[in-house]
């Protein structure tokens, strides 16, 4: 089996996570383009690990990869709150709403 | 040998003293005198340890030590130090000596007295300043003590500061030996500049000047002015013609501090310091000379002028300047010995003169021989010390002075005996002056002592500072007491025996000569005078003893001989510097006594009835005028010196000052001042503030631009993450 499939799926899932994140104007669609764009990482490793390194016992690619999901879900409750809370205190989730932090 | 390391006590002693007494005199029980008396009592057991080793060890090793005050590079070190040898025991034993009895007797004389505790304070410092000068290894070290005791004696003229008279002899006082001090300075360095020559490190120090010089190191040209420009200091100092007008009216102070300034602490600095470098004097015969002449016009003339004086300080005062010359022309006619012989039995009988003048004048309160009289039935006591004192310094046989004078005498025959025009010089003059110094003592102690005592109208003079001038005058003089007593018994128990140790009568192994003879003393020799020691010394001898015959022209000639071939037998070379052991000089002696018998029967004749109708020394016609007038050297000296500088000098610097040199500073000053004002418009306001200021301005600007690329909205800077990751892995795509 080639590796360019599982490549290009990863390059195009970040593309698209990338837009997701500068484009879109709610912070819970710029978070699911972050996760977007771990799992196309997440498709690489796997990717890597099955193809160019079968022979592995470790599966170390498959491990990080779990890892990453597990930070991932971490992260995604963070920023959650942190949305939660933006919401309570401004009734928007609007990112161009939250640029306190400026000159 | 434990004595001499322990030293340097002897002049730290009296500084503690002094700064004791400043910090704490005042709420002393004695206000002061316990701690001087305690200093210079304990120096005085200490120069007595020191004294009775070197004296019966004589000559002893020199003792130095030192430590580097000021290494200044170069293989140049300035020391601090001291020696001690029989010369420095031989000082600090008089020094401390009279000094302890000055200030015993100050505490009963200056009892009462306003500043009685400066008056301490500044006797530790008189004294200790003389000890440090004493002390010296190095020359520098002896020019720092020698001024001290230029200061201390201004201070103490000028104690009765409130008097404008008195205020005018201090500042004469000073005046006229630091001009002489210029020249000490001048020949100090001078000599250190000889001693450069030779390479050593330590140019200014004493023990090496002496043996370079005796070893014929030096360039002579600058040791002949190093010696003479030390002299000059020597002269001002010491007393000598013609810088010895400050003297007599260095009487203005107390009267133990003249006894301090005449016997001990101030002008026998100036011998003492040519006898500390008389190695050096004695390489040439011009210096010697002139040495000589400069002490024969002094110890001639200052002589007279004591005939005509009242004021008995005065004629003891004239007598000093005399008895200074003695000390002079000895040391000039190579007499070294026989120089600070008299200088330390002058130093005990002076003192002894001195504090009984003091006695006398604090019963009658009043300075004047003419108000005293038939003082010999009530003061018993000031009267047996004050003619042993006078005897003393007339020299009547077997007194202290006698033993010293007669060895200047029997110097100066020596020198004639070399061939010397100064010897025989010396020899008349000084015998016909200690005829003229007998006559003043015997119209001095007739005058006070003999007669009727006749109660005279108050003097305003000295005493009526001290604190019985405001008691009622007493009818009758009465005795001291024995603060002021015992010092004047003690001084004349010195001023009678202690020339023995000169004398012929004591061993010949450890007397005064011995005592006082340095190492490089004893193999010093007069380059000047031919045969040196090498020579076959009885040939030698009888040479000159024949010359000196062929010279004279009377009975004496034949003793030079007589004496020459003696000392030249004594295993001493003719060219050397130490005489041997003292001889017994019956020609000298006889002469001697003959003009003090002589001049005691003419004083006995005219002063023999107390105060005669009619003085006959103020009846000499012009000679009494010269010498009222004193030569008219205060004349010369006002009219010749001090108006020049005061109307001429003084304005005409004051002119230059004024016009010139403020003129200079001013224009100076204006420049100056324009330079700095345009600095500040131009280069301090325009240029740098400028470009502080543009700094910052620019800095507010840039940031204020700068400032809106942080818009605070994450999409943007996730983008430009996103742009800036794209260039970079564009750059490393093509650069690879």
């Amino acid at each position: 089996m080639s590796i360019l499939g599982p490549l290009l799926l990863g390059t195009f899932l970040f593309c698209v996570g990338i837009y997701g994140v500068i484009a879109r104007r709610n912070a819970v669609l710029v978070l699911m383009s972050v996760e977007l764009m771990l799992n196309a990482v997440n498709v690489n490793l796997v990717a890597f690990q099955d193809i160019l390194f079968p022979q592995d016992a470790a599966l170390s690619g498959q491990v990080f990869a779990l890892f990453i999901i597990t930070v991932a879900a971490a992260e995604v409750g963070v920023g959650l709150a942190i949305v939660l809370n933006m919401f309570r205190n401004r009734a928007s989730v609007n990112v161009d709403d939250a640029d306190l932090m400026r000159w | 040998m434990q004595w001499m390391e322990i030293a340097w006590l002897v002049p730290i002693l009296p500084i503690i003293s002094f700064v004791l007494i400043v910090a704490f005199g005042k709420r002393l029980p004695w206000k002061g005198a316990e701690l001087g008396l305690l200093s210079v009592g304990a120096g005085l057991i200490i120069s007595i340890g020191i004294a009775f080793h070197t004296f019966t060890n004589s000559p002893v090793h020199a003792l130095e030590k030192s430590f580097d005050w000021a290494p200044l590079g170069d293989g140049f070190i300035l020391e601090l130090g001291m020696l001690v040898d029989g010369l420095t025991s031989m000082m600090f034993l008089l020094v401390t000596l009279v000094s302890l009895m000055v200030h015993a007797y100050s505490r009963e004389y200056m009892h009462g007295e306003d500043r009685f505790t400066y008056f301490f304070a500044m006797l530790s410092l008189f004294t200790a300043s003389m000890l440090i000068l004493v002390i010296a290894n190095n020359t520098l070290q002896a020019v720092v003590g020698w001024e001290l005791v230029g200061l201390c004696s201004f201070l103490l003229i000028g104690f009765y500061w409130h008097e404008k008279p008195n205020q005018d002899a201090a500042n004469k006082a000073f005046l006229t030996t630091k001009f002489a001090d210029i020249g000490l300075i001048v020949g100090v360095i001078v000599l250190s500049k000889a001693m450069f020559a030779t390479g050593t490190a330590t140019p200014f120090n004493i023990l090496e000047l002496n043996a370079a010089a005796s070893h014929g190191d030096l360039d002579m040209g600058l040791v002949v002015l190093g010696t003479l420009m030390i002299f000059l200091g020597a002269v001002g100092k010491s007393g000598q013609f013609p810088l010895h007008v400050w003297l007599p009216d260095a009487m203005a102070g107390p009267t133990p501090v003249s006894a301090l300034i005449h016997a001990a602490t101030m002008v026998t600095a100036g011998v003492f310091f040519v006898a500390r470098l008389y190695p050096v004097y004695a390489q040439n015969a011009t210096v010697m000379a002139v040495i000589a002449i400069v002490g024969t016009i002094t110890l001639f003339f200052a002589g007279f002028l004591a005939l005509v004086q009242d004021d008995i300080k005065k004629i003891l005062a004239y007598s000093t300047v005399s008895q200074l010359g003695y000390m002079m022309a000895a040391l000039g006619v190579g007499g070294y010995t026989a120089g600070i012989f008299h200088l330390f039995t002058h130093g005990f009988f002076k003192a002894l003169l001195f504090l009984g003048s003091g006695s006398m004048i604090h019963a009658v309160h009043s300075n004047n021989i003419s108000d005293m009289g038939g003082l010999r039935k009530y003061m018993p006591y000031t009267f047996a010390t004050f003619v042993i004192g006078s005897l003393a310094l007339a020299g009547f046989p077997l007194t202290a002075g006698f033993f010293s004078k007669d060895e200047i005498l029997v110097s100066a025959q020596l020198w004639q005996g070399e061939g010397f025009v100064t010897g025989p010089i010396v020899f008349w003059l000084g015998l016909l002056a200690s005829g003229v110094t007998t006559f003043y003592m015997a119209r001095a102690i007739f005058i006070a002592f003999f007669g009727e005592y006749t109660p005279h109208a108050h003097h305003h003079g000295e005493q009526d500072h001290e604190a019985h001038a405001d008691e009622p005058s007493p009818k009758v003089p009465h005795e001291s007491g024995a603060w002021m007593v015992v010092p004047l018994v003690i001084l004349a128990v010195f001023s009678l025996g202690i020339g023995f140790i000169g004398s012929p009568f004591w061993s010949k192994d450890s007397n005064f000569e011995q005592w006082t003879a340095t190492e490089i003393l004893e193999e010093t020799t007069y380059p000047f005078i031919a045969g040196e020691a090498h020579g076959d010394d009885e040939g030698n001898a009888e040479e000159e003893g024949e010359h000196g015959a062929a010279l004279g022209s009377s009975g004496v000639v034949a003793a030079p001989a007589a004496v020459a071939a003696a000392e030249g037998s004594d295993g001493h070379g003719s060219g050397a510097v130490l005489h041997g052991p003292p001889k017994f000089h019956p020609d000298v002696a006889g002469y001697a006594l003959v003009v003090f018998l002589l001049s005691v029967g003419a004083a006995w004749r005219i002063y023999g009835r107390g105060k005669p109708e009619k003085d006959p020394t103020m009846h000499m016609g012009g000679f009494t005028t010269a010498l009222q007038n004193k030569y008219w050297f205060d004349h010369i000296g006002y009219h010749y010196i001090v108006k020049p500088v005061r109307d001429r000098l003084s304005p005409a610097a004051y002119w230059s000052n004024q016009e010139v040199l403020d003129r200079i500073v001013k224009g100076a000053g204006g420049v100056t001042k324009r330079i700095a004002e345009s600095t500040y418009t131009t280069l301090d306001q325009k240029v740098i503030d400028g470009g502080v200021n543009g700094a910052a301005f620019s800095a507010a600007w840039w940031s204020n631009r700068l400032k809106r690329i942080q818009t605070g909205n994450v999409q943007r800077y996730a983008g430009a993450i996103v742009a800036a990751t794209i260039v970079l892995v564009l750059v490393f795509a093509l650069s690879n």
